[in-house]
């Protein structure tokens, strides 16, 4: 199931709200384990079986690894609850990649599993490590295999994360809670995520389509694909983000943020503080640490980020365009621990295009199907082939998709948010003024007070809207 | 107002948003047609456990729920507002809204596709058609040709178009009508033209075949049904245009026409009012969507026939065009196997007209 479809919000988001608001405190993780397996049950019925063969490993492993964890068993256990829960992501996602490679390399014709993916393997997977890992470095093992269970399967970020470290959830599992402040902001984000998502990213998806389809490629038709693919990932996969961190909020818990505005990020180093940050922290916390991270001499460290980003990029997919991927950030972010960083200091106008230019290339590695494609886009955006600068059908499509890109790009920057604020505190004032004059009352509070309620409803109507028209489009990081 | 209230309101708000939805989407009854998609909704999945495993009940189910839910036509009306109005998106599913009058971005052209065509027809007339037969091809022109140019959007090269057809089935004569038309030719809701407008195509089409002009078009009689008319586009674009009327001409020859559906074996009228006031309101003309019809007009003289091979913009030209021929029959290979043919129809004797719009030979497909 999709959080942007009618069917979650109208029918299992208002039956789980209520099921969760009436039954009792002790109940309610139940409730919601129950409403999650029914959440992933209905994208892939069978696939909840694997997920709970899964769980069973992890949970009991994490109590033996707690037991011996001051021992050289506690290692090894930990290692085995690992190298189990990876076997599965293995086997579901790699396999054919392995065969298809040894095929080529070999000449043999080894045939294929072709087994669907299960939905959201890679990020419950993660959790699960991160769950041992936890537990091995002190955590206290989850003794209740419900909370266990809730912790890995919780719909808002069962299939597209963010990836929850159990050190960082483990508390709310058995005591959360809930208040009209908690519901209002998960409300405004799950609103701000389904409008990113439906709003925006659909529409650009459209736009990506389009460029597909058209026979008529043109240089600026390639800019345009670029652009609006990069702002495609961005709004898909942070306004996921959004959805489920607003979900968390609604049932009490506090899911961590994935995204902070990366597109004005001044290097490579720090677009990835600010994108998928749960992914990033993971693999820095789980891999690039235990590795030996930055103390083991310059050498090492680039060894480690070669190793933590080739990782990362074939964790987003079986194909050598997801590798290419993540090297090409590895390659970047060693020349600027190595030179580049000192040097981008110097422009704040120059750092920010490096950074775009390279992330939008990126991103056309990231969506082509397989290198080949992947080359000709990146050649194509250069004109290659002795393409025309323009085509009808490229500008058709700029000038059809002006207002989205737009918006699109301005709502990709903190500037929507900050003018919101001007605003409230233009009818408002500032909380210190509103505390001293008494402000509560006034007119413009009153309109501020009910602006944003409005607004949230007219969100939720065009989201509908777009919804019942049946402009459907599945999420992107369900494919991970 | 203070942030705790404001808090509650939208929590409260939200609540009864997603709630009144939800008893909406499970009480209220469902459509099984959907009068402006023009289609039936999809059917509620059964529920079973091979259905549930194989995901079969929730793809259904998903599918059934969006398209019923309630208000389903506003709500798509919204959105098409939304994506015109608000993103300034120039056409909204592919239809856009130039001045009131909807049509549908045709481009870039299908060469294929009209290869395909070319290939179909030809396959006709190598099976049932010899050297000595008179052969024609006419290309009537979508909306685009007139309308894109001047709203901004992206246009085939009709020319290219046509010659391209022209140059794939060299037994046939092209006749030329694009200059004959123009945008006001067409229903402004609708990918159709207009029957009171096209008796100019009609001479042209029947001078072409030789065929002898016995009608001033000062003689129709021009009937307006009294439903308003949503053309097919209305119902894709879901954007506020006001509806039409749909025109069709009489006079005492074409009153007199025997009509024959061959496909439900049935006499028909020429002019279905039944339909007029149905669901798609154009199958008015020689009853819409039929395989084969024949139009006996005892009126003519001469002893002529004519076969067209046509889609749906021949079923208002063909009662101007049966004026000059004895008989003349209707086939549409959307509908019918082309083998089939010869159980049916006598090609000796007669000329054969390949009328198709550029809505048909770019999206072929759909021609057996």
């Amino acid at each position: 199931m999709v959080f942007s479809s009618i069917v979650f919000l109208f029918y299992f988001l208002p039956v789980m709200a209520a099921l969760y608001a009436i039954a009792p405190r002790k109940l309610r993780n139940a409730a919601l384990l129950l409403g999650s397996l029914f959440f992933y049950a209905w994208g892939e019925p069978k696939y909840v079986l694997v997920m709970v063969c899964q769980i069973l490993p992890c949970y009991v492993l994490g109590l033996l690894v707690e037991r011996y964890r001051e021992k050289r068993a506690g290692q090894l256990l930990c290692a085995l609850s690992v190298a189990v829960s990876l076997s599965f992501l293995i086997y579901f996602k790699y396999t054919d990649f392995f065969l298809e490679n040894i095929n080529a390399v070999t000449g043999l014709s080894l045939p294929l599993i072709r087994v669907a993916l299960p939905i959201g393997i890679s990020f419950y997977t993660f959790q699960m490590i991160s769950y041992t890992a936890d537990v091995y470095r002190g955590e206290a093992a989850q003794r209740n295999l419900l909370s266990l269970s809730l912790y890995i399967a919780m719909f808002p970020q069962l299939v597209a994360g963010p990836i929850v470290r159990y050190a960082d959830l483990s508390g709310q599992l058995s005591e959360r809670t809930h208040s009209w402040d908690s519901a209002a902001m998960g409300i405004r984000r799950f609103a701000a995520g389904l409008a990113k998502k439906i709003l925006l990213a659909n529409q650009l998806w459209a736009l990506c389509s389009a460029f597909r389809a058209s026979e008529e490629k043109s240089v600026l038709f390639y800019w345009l694909y670029a652009a609006a693919s990069m702002l495609y990932i961005y709004f898909d996969f942070s306004g996921y983000s959004d959805m489920a961190i607003g979900l968390g909020a609604i049932f009490g818990f506090r899911i961590p943020e994935n995204f902070r505005y990366p597109f004005i990020s001044a290097s490579i180093t720090e677009f990835w503080r600010r994108w998928h940050m749960s992914l990033g922290s993971w693999f820095r916390d789980y891999v690039y640490i235990p590795l030996g991270g930055s103390r083991a001499g310059r050498g090492r460290q680039m060894r480690n980020i070669l190793a933590v980003w080739m990782l990362t990029g074939f964790w987003h997919g079986a194909a050598w365009n997801f590798i290419v991927w993540g090297l090409l950030f590895a390659v970047l972010l060693v020349i600027e621990k190595l030179w580049l960083l000192e040097q981008l200091k110097r422009s704040r106008v120059l750092s920010r295009l490096y950074v775009l230019f390279f992330v939008m290339a990126s991103f056309v590695i990231f969506q082509a199907e397989g290198m080949g494609q992947a080359l000709a886009d990146l050649a194509g955006l250069f004109g290659a082939g002795g393409i025309p600068l323009v085509s009808a059908e490229a500008l058709y499509a700029l000038r059809s998709s002006a207002v989205i890109l737009t918006v699109s790009a301005v709502g990709a920057t903190p500037l929507p948010k900050m003018a919101a604020e001007r605003i409230r505190r233009g009818l408002t004032g500032t909380a210190k003024e509103r505390s001293r004059r008494g402000f509560a009352g006034t007119a413009g509070s009153v309109i501020a007070g009910l602006a944003e309620p409005a607004a949230i409803l007219v969100l939720f109507l065009l989201v509908t809207a777009y919804l019942a028209g049946g402009s459907f489009q599945p999420f992107l990081y369900f494919r991970f | 107002m203070t942030e705790n209230r404001k808090n509650k309101i939208i929590c409260i708000l939200t609540a009864l948003f997603f709630a009144a939805g939800f008893l909406l989407c499970v009480f209220l009854p469902k459509p099984e047609y959907l009068a402006a998609e023009r289609r039936r909704a999809a059917l509620r999945p059964e529920l079973s456990l091979d259905a549930v495993m194989s995901g079969r009940f929730m793809d259904g189910f998903e599918s059934w729920s969006t398209d019923t839910f309630p208000m389903r036509d506003q709500l798509r009306t919204v959105q098409a507002l939304t994506a015109t109005r608000v993103f300034l998106q120039k056409d909204n599913n592919g239809i856009y809204d130039h001045k009131g009058i909807l049509a549908a971005v045709e481009y870039p052209m299908d060469p294929d596709s009209v290869r395909h065509a070319a290939d179909r027809f030809r396959y006709l007339y190598d099976t049932y058609l010899t050297p000595e037969t008179k052969v024609y091809l006419a290309v009537i022109p979508d909306k685009g040709c007139f309308l894109a140019k001047e709203s901004g959007h992206p246009a085939m090269d009709y020319e290219a178009f046509e010659r391209l057809m022209a140059d794939q089935t060299e037994f046939a004569t092209l006749i030329p009508i694009r200059d004959l038309l123009s945008i006001d030719d067409y229903y402004r809701t609708d990918t159709h033209w207009r029957q009171e407008k096209i008796t100019d195509v009609a001479d042209r089409l029947t001078e072409y075949m030789g065929g002898v002009l016995t009608a001033d078009r000062a003689d129709y009689e021009v009937h307006t049904p009294n439903q308003a008319f949503y053309g097919v586009y209305y119902g894709q674009a879901a954007l506020p245009v006001e509806p039409e009327n749909l025109c069709y001409l009489t006079d005492d020859v074409i009153d007199g026409y025997l009509v024959y559906d061959w496909q439900n074996g049935k006499e028909i009228p020429v002019y279905d009012l039944e339909r007029a006031a149905g669901r798609d309101p154009y199958e008015m003309f020689l009853s819409g969507s039929l395989s084969l019809v024949t139009i006996e007009n005892k009126a003519a003289e001469g002893g002529r026939s004519l076969v067209i091979f046509r889609d749906s913009f021949g079923s208002s030209i063909a009662p101007l065009l049966a004026r000059s021929y004895e008989r003349v029959t209707l086939i549409d290979i959307r509908y019918i196997q082309p083998d089939l043919l010869g159980q049916f129809v006598d090609f000796s004797d007669s000329d054969v007209l390949f009328l198709y719009s550029t809505l048909v030979l770019g999206h072929s497909e759909t021609l057996k």
